[in-house]
């Protein structure tokens, strides 16, 4: 394991983690502690510059705009359909966490702002309004 | 690209043998800063080996010892997978990734603390 040179001139291991074992399908917690999705799939882009070299993680992709891709077949297919049909926006996309927003990767990933910021919740608050909240009786569920 | 655009994906030396599918991708933090962050994760290799049932259960961990039943099988099968570093990707197909040299050539992952 390779190393760099830290606070004082110590040397200090970098961290490492395997995306697919210790990133995907985490739960995501808002900077409140409220539940705001899962780790669907991560958006790598290559390097600022000619573009060579290692990509770098930009962002977190969430919902099931990213959930469809990974699924794959016909069951990703029909989901990546029903999202993109459901979707207010014409050209819909997976929800984007920029990685800059990241606070914490553990048993969960944590991030620094709250999930109202994110636009996480366009997609949920479009079926809420248009789909759910038009079902007789749907406005008196309990707060 | 996305992550799920590399995992699963079948790999090939420049021979064209098969060296077995993505597994994981390991991630190193020692890119450029990012937001609150500090450095962002960069992808340092493809873990690349047959395919294994419980590839994705954490016996590549150094921490994982048990069940020994479970484990002892487990770590013998892992020990065909094999790291692919960044640099010998040669070629990003949609479900094939080419790479410079032999498979011969590979070393195992070296395996990561349990978190």
């Amino acid at each position: 394991m390779s190393e760099h040179v830290g606070w004082a001139g110590r040397p200090r291991r970098l961290r490492r983690l395997d995306a697919g074992l210790s990133l995907l399908d985490r739960q995501i917690l808002d900077r409140d502690g409220r539940l705001s999705g899962k780790v669907d799939d991560l958006e790598l882009t290559p390097p600022e510059g000619d573009g060579s070299g290692p990509p770098v993680v930009t962002a977190i992709l969430s919902g099931p705009g990213a959930l469809a891709r990974r699924l794959r077949g016909s069951v990703g297919a029909w989901l990546e359909s029903v999202h993109s049909r459901l979707h207010p926006s014409a050209e819909p996309g997976p929800a984007r966490i920029p990685f800059g927003v990241v606070k914490e990767i553990a048993a969960t990933v944590g991030l620094s702002v709250r999930k109202d910021d994110l636009e996480l919740s366009r997609f949920e608050d479009w079926t809420r309004d248009h789909i759910i909240g038009r079902i007789p009786g749907a406005r008196h569920a309990p707060e | 690209m996305r992550l799920s655009e590399l995992l699963h994906s079948r790999v090939v030396d420049a021979a064209g043998n098969d060296v077995g599918r993505v597994h994981d991708v390991r991630l190193v933090q020692d890119g450029p800063l990012v937001g609150t962050f500090g450095a962002a994760f960069r992808v340092e290799g493809l873990i690349v080996g047959p395919a294994i049932a419980g590839a994705r259960l954490g016996y590549r961990r150094s921490g994982m010892t048990g069940p020994f039943l479970l484990a002892a099988p487990l770590r013998r099968l892992h020990r065909r997978v094999k790291f692919v570093p960044w640099d010998r990707v040669a070629e990003l197909g949609r479900d094939t990734i080419s790479i410079s040299g032999s498979a011969d050539d590979l070393d195992e992952p070296e395996p990561l603390p349990t978190a």
